[in-house]
Parts: structure tokens; sequence; C-alpha cells
């Protein structure tokens, strides 16, 4: 054993940076129409493999909120000749797991087994993805399922916090109401929207495959390729109508919220609640905005990590909270800005009014040096920390395709953070924070709440037991 | 076509003299390396009136140490870009971070200045502070959740009111509020010491190298005294009461839909009934086509959801059943039927299918979990904390693969039977009328998901 010298009195010096390149991957059309992604990771035998498409819950039209939700959860419920539980058992006796669901942004069918698995798995994809049947008895199951899944929703306060704010921020956009609909939508949906939805928008042209295992990319492909040209293409609905993920500016429907203005207070009513979930936000800009790397950069800064300046302020500083934290949502769309956090409810006032003064502090002066230095490391170094697993280098990859970034984004993303100034965080702050416009929801006791926030304004009053007991019958 | 690297998880292993176990396991796939430290203290060490006090304790050791100030330990590690954070359980204290793997030394120094110096920066006002933010927390995951009481109230039944798997990690409120500085340093003497500790590293390092620098953070810090031992209760507590409606609780709370919580003692993590026990769970309730699933969710459509666990604990093991019921329907129907399912488990073995699918299924997340160099890390440490044996970690695959159908109806008949059931049914607090009134419109979430365990670590 060698004697090494040691200095408990500050950090010891870094040894030599071991050198960092994100995944190697392959992008190419297969024969099948579907543009793929696909990488080696040689760590642990599992595959996994997503196909994403044009069927996100933004096209949803005005009162059949849920249209994309419901249709995505109905794939794997009867497809080609099988049923439900021929279809869950298949893969579950593989200890597999074949998801599908949507977003925002996309409708998608994913599988993860073993990697041996893959190819029996690959089978089921398919058929889920390209000739689901919408037995009605599964359709009207799941919509009974759904509406007590929103029954339950209304007493939980961080849904009813997220769901009010959204409501305040988005107006009359889609962007407004919930991906899994409302009570009136869903019941209201019928089969025979759910199919067309799925004719218009789950074409292979149109859609991106995402294939990430311990196996050889190539091999991985040509098999999922062999699997999913197994089945006829579903019939086009509407004649011109194929939804391509991404990019295609055509396809992205209009999301215009107005700006708000001033402050818009509400307290939605829960008498007798242990603490209070506080959100603030208003509208942003897309996931493929110009400045999304820099408000990476400034959402880290302000509340991205544990030692940003609002989970330092309210939690370390003032002991209000277990944690606040800050994002903006990528969206193809123009996703929220949102603080978030639950406070003990004497102190929500005083805990809006510490956010509301660190977002006009991040705006009115530049950041310090050290802040800025610190966070640029972190940013850095973390990322990756952040593509370890199969599932996160399929989930930097889907972002690639679905908001049309270029293959070498991910270098050119930890350039941009290595040169950015304190300037550019300074106006990306003026540009895109406005204290001065966005909404406030406290979700808690009317009571000390409506008192603590009519400091700032008018506030709303919603009642939590109204609320809940809007649910129709079920 | 399948080469995966990691799939024998190699590792050496040593001792140092003060007594700190030491695991080094090299992957150089990516430039990172995950530091964990096991401390063998968790709830379980704790007394009636203290509860709490161990998870409490984990907040102070993030407020500084004799070369660190109050918030420099997360600073210090976000500004190189490393991930950190400690958890508490009713068996142990866990403090982890990943860092780039040339930070491997800063990571050494935090962890080794709070083992080895904490002491001075124990102070009052660092006290207050955490205090009022671990309140804030068990508000947040417990008070203010639905059906937030109810793993608690489960845990409460299940164990004697001295056996420590009776009270929550995350402790009463009054006993949070009770905790003294004089008890903080106290503990810390206690169990903080590197005779009770294991130190693991996964990643991107030299392991000759590696070794001699964990020798120079760590070496000189000296053993603690013996510790305290456990009362005979905890591996050994008496029979649940015969009477029902003392294993039996009615919660009512701010919820739509009413819930019902069962839990049963098992056998400890390691021994070959825990495993079964696990792949019951699987059986049961993993998936859509597993027995309680496909029965109560899918066909009768008389529960929303339903999920199915064995808790790895160190002194007994805990089996959990939670059903969430549809509206309309009576709970009373929905236990009869969670009943009907552990009576056949404990009447037949599964089918070869139905175990081979589930244990396929078990691998499934066993390696999806070991894909995180941290998680890689923590099981190094706990497979060493438990049974002084890191090498148990790679040997789970074929542990799961040697539990015969016979083992699942042994663990269901031995315990898993009626008399041997705490239960819990929450429902809604008031019962409103059904008006139409449109409801709040919103932001996202994804399909809905089942229960989550009642008492996952705390952070």
């Amino acid at each position: 054993m060698r004697t090494i010298a040691i200095d408990r009195s500050a950090p010891p010096p870094p040894g030599e940076v071991h050198p960092f390149h994100f995944p190697h991957f392959v992008r190419r059309r297969l024969p099948s129409g579907v543009a793929a992604y696909a990488a080696r990771l040689p760590g642990v035998p599992l595959a996994s493999v997503d196909l994403l498409t044009a069927a996100g819950a933004q096209h949803d039209p005005a009162g059949r909120e849920g249209l994309a939700t419901l249709t995505a959860a109905l794939l794997d419920e009867g497809a080609a000749g099988r049923n439900a539980m021929e279809i869950a058992g298949g893969i579950e006796r593989l200890g597999g797991q074949l998801g599908t669901g949507a977003d925002w942004d996309v409708g998608y069918v994913g599988i993860l087994s073993l990697s041996r698995h893959l190819e029996a798995g690959l089978r089921l994809f398919s058929e889920v993805a390209t000739a689901p049947t919408f037995p009605a008895a599964e359709v009207e199951r799941l919509r009974r399922q759904r509406l007590t899944e929103l029954l339950r929703r209304r007493h939980q306060p961080s849904a009813i916090a997220d769901e009010q704010l959204a409501a305040a921020i988005y107006q009359d956009t889609v962007y407004a109401h919930s991906p899994l609909g409302t009570q009136a939508s869903i019941s209201s949906l019928g089969r025979d929207e759910l199919v067309d939805f799925y004719r218009r928008r789950y074409r292979l042209p149109q859609a991106i495959l995402v294939a990430v295992s311990d196996l050889d990319p190539e091999e991985v492909l040509a098999r999922a390729d062999a699997a999913l040209a197994a089945f006829p293409a579903p019939a086009a609905g509407a004649a011109g109508d194929a939804a391509a993920v991404g990019g295609a500016a055509s396809e992205q429907p209009v999301i215009r919220p107005a700006p708000l203005a001033g402050l818009r207070l509400y307290v939605v009513d829960r008498p007798g609640a242990a603490q209070t979930e506080l959100r603030l936000g208003h509208a942003s800009v897309p996931r493929a905005h110009p400045d999304f790397t820099t408000l990476f950069f400034l959402n880290t800064l302000l509340g991205g990590k544990f030692t940003s300046r609002i989970n330092l302020n309210l939690r370390e500083r003032h002991g209000y909270t277990y944690g606040a934290s800050t994002r903006f949502a990528g969206r193809l769309g123009p996703g929220p800005f949102v603080v978030s956090a639950a406070v003990a409810t004497e102190v929500t006032g005083a805990a809006t009014a510490e956010v509301l003064s660190e977002l006009r502090r991040i705006r009115d002066e530049p950041v310090t040096r050290e802040e800025m230095e610190e966070t640029r490391s972190y940013m850095l170094g973390v990322f990756p920390y952040t593509v370890q697993s199969i599932g996160d280098v399929s989930r930097r990859l889907a972002d690639l395709a679905v908001h049309g970034l270029p293959d070498d984004y991910y270098d050119r993303y930890l350039r941009a953070i290595a040169s950015l100034s304190r300037a550019d965080v300074q106006e990306a702050a003026q540009r895109h924070l406005n204290p001065d416009g966005l909404a406030v929801v406290a979700v808690g006791p009317a009571d000390p709440l409506r008192g603590q926030l009519a400091a700032l304004g008018e506030v709303t009053v919603r009642s939590a037991e109204e609320l809940g007991t809007a649910a129709g019958s079920v | 076509m399948t080469s995966s690297a990691i799939a024998d998880l190699p590792f050496s292993r040593r001792t140092l003299a003060n007594g700190l176990r030491v695991v080094l396991h090299p992957d150089d796939s990516l430039p990172l390396v995950a530091i964990n430290l096991w401390y063998h203290v968790g709830s379980k060490n704790e007394r009636p009136g203290r509860t709490g006090f161990a998870h409490l304790f984990e907040h102070m050791l993030f407020q500084g140490s004799a070369h660190l100030g109050t918030n420099d330990h997360f600073r210090y590690v976000q500004q190189v870009g490393g991930v950190a954070n400690g958890s508490t359980w009713y068996d142990r204290t866990n403090y982890y971070e990943t860092l780039p793997a040339h930070q491997l030394d800063l990571g050494l120094w935090l962890e080794s200045d709070r083992m080895g110096f904490l002491l001075p920066a124990i102070t009052a006002e660092n006290l207050e502070t955490q205090r009022q933010v671990v309140m804030n927390e068990r508000r947040q995951r417990v008070e203010n959740q639905p059906y937030g009481l109810a793993g608690e109230r489960l845990r409460e039944l299940l164990y004697p009111p001295d056996h420590p798997y009776h009270w929550p990690v995350i402790g009463y409120m009054d006993d949070i509020a009770a905790a003294t500085l004089e008890e903080v340093r106290a503990f810390f003497s206690t169990y903080y010491a590197p005779n009770n500790a294991v130190l693991t590293l996964a990643g991107d390092f030299d392991p000759g190298t590696a070794m001699d620098r964990i020798d120079a953070w760590f070496g000189e810090i000296p053993a603690g005294p013996l510790l305290p031992g456990l009362p005979a209760v905890v591996g050994d507590p008496p029979p649940l009461p015969a009477s029902e409606s003392r294993r039996r609780a009615l919660l009512e709370d701010d919820v739509r839909l009413p819930r019902i919580y069962m839990a049963c003692r098992t056998p400890a993590f390691g021994h070959r009934l825990w495993y079964a026990a696990d792949l019951l769970a699987v059986v049961l309730a993993t998936g859509k086509s597993s027995r309680l699933y496909r029965d109560l969710v899918y066909e009768r459509q008389i529960a929303q959801d339903v999920s199915a666990y064995v808790n790895p604990f160190e002194a007994i093991g805990d089996f959990m059943v939670v059903a969430t019921v549809r509206p309309g329907i009576e709970p009373a129907v929905v236990e009869a039927a969670l009943n009907d399912h552990l009576a056949r488990a404990a009447a037949a073995p599964p089918g070869a299918e139905e175990l081979a699918g589930a244990r396929s299924r078990v691998l499934t997340d066993y390696w999806s979990a070991l894909e995180l160099l941290s998680n890689r890390a923590d099981s190094f440490s706990q497979f060493t904390t438990f049974f002084d044996d890191p090498g148990l970690l790679a040997g789970e695959t074929d542990r799961y693969r040697g539990i015969a159908a016979e083992e699942l109806q042994e663990l269901a008949a031995g315990f898993l039977g009626p008399e041997q059931r705490a239960i819990v049914t929450v429902v809604p607090k008031t019962s409103p009328a059904m008006v139409s009134i449109p409801l709040l419109p919103g932001e996202p979430l994804d399909v809905p998901e089942p229960p989550s365990p009642p008492d996952p670590p705390l952070s």
C-alpha cells in the first residue's frame, strides 16, 4: 500500500478527464417506410424497441379531449386476431413489457424484454402497432376505467394544481385540457372516432422506430422491419392527410395562447389540507426554438438542481418546503414554464413572493460568475450520467426524431453550453420569463390562502369539493 | 448475437483496519464513478418517542462537516456535474453520488469528511432548518397524499408497538419536533463509524489506485464502539393478534375511490421463501395477464388497479397486496376476491408457464435496475451489509431460477393465511351527491399507474 498525502482543507484536484462521446447510432429509412434510429449498449441483456407516430394529444379536436390517449390505450386490447389477454399473456410469458400511450407530441408502442426474447416480442409489437382491432367491448371497458381515473385525480392535490395552472395559462387552446380528457369528452368519444384517428395518424411512412439493445443494431432493425412488413399498412382515412412527427410545419396544429396580463391568482379550496401545492407559470416556446439550450441553462441555475436559486431559497434558507423546482416543458408547441413546490400553508404568500422576487432578480441582474461556471460545469459533467440506460438513450434518440434535431445535436448542445455567457442567460431570462404576466395556483385551505395572496391581486377561489363532485355517473 | 458486458458483475473487496468494508466494481463503459455508502442503521434502531430520528439525522449529513460548510456538499458535487443523495429505510441509511470519473477524489473527500469529522457542523441552526424541511417532507409524502396514512396504519397493525417495523421511517410529527442536538451527536458517535459501514465504488477507475485513495481518505478514521444490540422482538415478534378487530382498521380520507391494503409477514430478505414471495407477487399482480389484474380489473371490473410486492427487509419481509375499488363496488367484494386468490395460491402451485413468465419478468427488472451504476453500487453495498458477501448480487439470477413452484405455494400456505393478515380499508370521507358540473381542464399525466408501495426509502 502506497502512502498518499491528502489535504482535507479544500476540494482535492481532479484527475485527468476521461473522454466521453454520445453513443454511436445508425439512422436510416427501412423498407417498410419507417425512419429508424438504432444504437447498441453492451451493458445488460435487454432490448427496447419503440414506434412513435404523429398521434399526440396536441391533435385532440376541441371537445374530443382524450382522443389520442384513448386511441393509444386501445392498441394492445385486440390486434390481428388476438384478444387483449392473448396479447398481454403473450408478452408476459416472456417476462417482457409491451406499452402503448400518447403524450402531447406523439403516440407510441414500445416493447422491453430480455434480448433473447426480442424476436417473439417483435411479432406482438408489430401486430399491436399495425393491426389493432378496437373491440367495442374493450372501448367501453377502457372508457369506464378512464372516467374512474379522472375521478381519482380530483383528489390528488398535485394533479389539481397542474390542471388549474394549465387551464389558466392556455385558456381556449388544446393545452388547456388534460391529455386524459374530461368526463364529458371521454363519455362521448365513439369507437369510430378512435379507429379514424388511428388510420390517419399511425402510418409507417410517417413513423419513427427507436431500437436500443445489446444486440447488433442492423440485425435488430432488419428483424423489426420484417415484423412490421408482415402486416399491410392500414388503409388511409382522409386522402392526403398523412401525418408526420415533428418537422412538418403544415402538420403542427396552431397553439397560440394569449399572454397573461398581470398576475392571475387562483386558490383551489381543500379545507383541512395538511399542506399547499403551489404552482406559478406561463406559456413559453416550443422545444425546437433556437433559445431552448439557453433556457435549459437558465432553468438549471434558477430551479433545475438542488443548489439552484429557488430551491436554496425556499428549502434551505427558509425551510418552507421539502423541495422547489422549475422547468420549461419541451413540446412541439409552446409548452409551459412552471415553478412547483409543496409548501407549508402558512407560508404560501411568503413563498410566492420569494419566487416572484427570484424571477425578477434573474432578469434584472446578471447571474454571478460563480453561478455561471457552477451551472456550466454541472451541465457538461452530468450529461454522461443522463445516457446510462437503454431507456435514457432511447429517449434521447426519440427527441432528435420528434423535434427534428440534427444527428450531431448532442455534440452541439455540449459545445453551446460550454460557450454561453452571462449576458446570454440574462437576455434569455428577459425574453422568456415574465413575472408580471403569470398564473399562480395554490391548492389548500382557502381561508388562510386567500388572505395571504390578496396582496398580489384579486384571488379567484374554486372549491375542491365542488370539483370533486363534478363526476357525472361512471 | 448477445454479449453483455457486465453479465458476471465482477468485483474485488477488502476490509480496512478500522473495519470499513470496501467493494470495487470496475466498468469503464462511461466516464463515471458511482460512490455508495451504506451505514447499517435505520429506523429499526430508533425507539418509541423518538421515531423519524435516523431520517432526520440523514438530512444533517448534508449540512456540512469539519471542512465543509452548510450547503457545500451538494454544491461541490453539482459543480462538477455529479448527482448526490441519501435515503433512509428500516434497516439502513445510504449516501451516494455519481461523479465524472476524474472526480473520484472529490467524492472520497466528501464522504470521509462526514464519516470522520461531522461533529463540529452539528449546530442548532442546521437542526432547526432540517426539522422544518422534514416536517414538510412528512406533509408532502404522507399527510397531504391521498391514501397517505394507510401504509403507516398498516405497519402499526402488522407489528406490535415495541417492534421497530411498527413505526414509519419518516417518524411521527411530535417525535420529529422532540429530537435534540445532544441526541443527534450521540447517534452519530454510536452508528456512523467505519466498522458499521460498507463503501462501494462502481464505474471507470483503476482498482489498485482506487484502493490506495480509499485507504488515504478513510484509513485514519477510528473504529467506533461496540454497537448496541436490537431487542429480541425484532427477529421474533409474537404472532398477530387472534382477534380480527385488532388486525383491521378503517380510515376515512379525502379520496373518491376506496382502497384495500393487506399485509403479511414473510421470511426475511435472503431466505428462499422471500424469493418465492417476490415471484408470487409477479404471478398475482404484475402485468395485465396476472391473476388479480385479469380477474378484478379486466374481467369483473371491480377494481381500478391492483399491486403486490414484498419488501426486502433484513429482519422480516412483508408482503403487501393493494387494490383500489371501483366506484359503486363494495370494498368487501374486492376484499373477498383478494381472499380467494390468496387461498388459491395456498392450495396449489402456479403452472410452469406462469412461473417461467414471472422469473423472466424478475430478470428483466433486475437487469433494468443494474443499468445504472448507482444502483449496481447500492446493490453491492446491500449484499455486503446484510450478508457480508457482494458476490450474492450476481447470484440473484440463479436464486430466482432455483425456486420451485411448490415453494410459492408453501409461502402462501404458511405466511399469507387469513389470520396472518393486517388489513386497512380507506374509504371516502363523505359521499358527495353526483351532480353534473364541468370538470377543470388541465395538464397531462400519463397512463394510470398502479398504487406505489406505501413505504419506499425516504430521501
